[in-house]
């Protein structure tokens, strides 16, 4: 077989375009479906019955959709919603924050539910309200508690991104598409989108065992 | 300042509490006794607002909890409580630990703040302890700090839940000379323990609770020396062996 790298050298400035956009994509995902997955994990245990099972429904609803076919349903419907086209980008990452927030949102759960209940009577007995209790005590236990989870997750998110291919999206996988449907190429450049994403996913979950191990010995 | 009227406070089917009544006076030291399960945490807790109950009322400084309109959040910040696990913040150093609550709640100037917990920690003598963190002190040192956190919000009232049970034995007394120092200060004390030499030394009321009820009260020559119910009694005799 004969590999003609070039392909990559004189394309590397129009793949580099896709994969910021890939990056972009997906810290808009992990920070929007963090915040918006904090706030639904909050409302999984909550005593108010019209907080809780909305929640609930959310949750559970997302958890059951391949993620291709939410990304489908934001592209085609958003725009009947707002009655006008809002871009492959927006509606993707609507998307993204939407089902990813259901994944963290149960992450969030567990992890707030691993900080004892004297926590939050202790914020409490100096007069905290909840969401003073939330902000201050809780959340930033329950984040650190989550760390090697949440990492994992935020793994997911970004290999999770090259599905916005099916709406068109010029992330880092579909860039690769475009050159090879002009330059045929297809095995250096799968081969070279491959690595990619195995450089930046393995040294994430380099960072996440780290912390695993510098959590075990704390 | 505390008027306790015919709480009862039910888990389920189970009576937790059982009409209970108390008069808790200003600059009064009230030791709560009792068997595990007696209810007498549960009745602490009530007090502040932790744990709500179903009948009867309590009043602290004529603010009825039965008033819809009453802020508990408002009514904490008098009450300092203090816990049988510390419940520290973990996340944060010990000055941390003292300092958000008049920070974010009183909206206490920063520098003000520090400098009065340091004049806290000097006062339950940990002084050098200020930018550790929890996890790296001992459990009587942790303890004192929690007293300190409660103390930071200037309260009138101070709740004390088994204070000195999750610690080791050779740390029971520096948290307890603490607590006799502010005992001694005039601060209105609740305090569930079983440590009688504590209550002996300067409680001004101990009631005994068995299932959720309180069945004897004395000053404490009266409760050590001649208590009337075969409960008591025999409850004395197991924890003062």
């Amino acid at each position: 077989m004969n590999f003609e790298w070039q392909v990559i050298t004189h394309n590397f400035t129009f793949l580099m375009g896709g994969l910021v956009t890939t990056f972009e994509l997906a810290l808009i995902a992990i920070a929007g479906g963090l915040a918006l997955g904090i706030l639904v994990g909050m409302a999984r245990l909550s005593n108010i019955k019209a907080i809780y099972y909305p929640a609930t429904l959310f949750v559970n609803l997302m958890r059951t959709q391949p993620l291709i076919l939410v990304i489908f349903w934001f592209y085609f419907f958003m725009p009947l919603v707002l009655g006008r086209p809002i871009g492959d980008f927006m509606s993707a990452s609507i998307a993204f924050i939407i089902f990813e927030a259901s994944y963290f949102a149960e992450i969030m759960r567990a992890g707030i539910q691993s900080i004892s209940k004297g926590q939050v009577e202790a914020a409490y007995s100096t007069g905290f309200t909840y969401w003073q209790t939330m902000r201050y005590f809780i959340i930033p236990q329950a984040l650190r508690n989550m760390l090697p989870s949440l990492i994992t997750q935020g793994v997911v998110v970004f290999q999770d991104t090259s599905l916005a291919y099916v709406i068109g999206l010029r992330e880092f996988l579909r860039s690769a598409n475009v050159v090879d449907a002009r330059e045929m190429r297809s095995v250096e450049l799968y081969l070279f989108v491959g690595l990619v994403y195995f450089m930046v996913c393995f040294s994430m979950s380099r960072v996440c065992k780290r912390m695993e191990l510098k959590k075990g010995n704390a | 300042m505390i008027e306790i009227v015919n709480v009862s406070k039910w888990y389920g089917d189970i009576k937790v509490l059982d009409n209970v009544n108390e008069t808790i006076k200003k600059g009064q030291v009230v030791v709560i006794c009792g068997p595990s399960g007696s209810g007498k945490s549960t009745l602490l807790k009530t007090l502040n607002g932790l744990e709500p109950f179903q009948e009867g009322d309590i009043q602290v400084d004529g603010i009825s909890f039965s008033d819809p309109k009453t802020d508990f959040m408002k009514l904490r910040q008098k009450m300092g409580m203090v816990f049988q696990r510390f419940e520290l913040y973990p996340h944060m150093k010990v000055i941390e630990n003292i300092t958000i609550a008049p920070v974010k709640v009183l909206k206490q100037d920063k520098s003000r703040a520090n400098k009065k917990a340091m004049a806290l920690l000097e006062r339950v003598g940990i002084p050098e302890q200020a930018d550790k963190y929890p996890g790296n002190l001992s459990g009587g040192q942790q303890q004192r700090v929690a007293i300190a956190r409660a103390l930071a919000m200037e309260p009138d009232i101070m709740l004390f839940d088994e204070p000195t049970s999750a610690l080791d034995p050779e740390m029971i007394k520096e948290v307890l000379d603490v607590m006799v120092d502010l005992a001694k200060s005039g601060m209105t004390m609740a305090v569930v323990t079983h440590e009688m030499g504590f209550a002996k030394e300067v409680a001004d009321e101990i009631i005994f609770m068995d299932e959720g009820r309180i069945i004897e009260r004395g000053t404490d020559k009266s409760f050590f020396e001649n208590p009337k119910s075969e409960r008591a009694k025999d409850f004395l005799r197991k924890i003062l062996i």
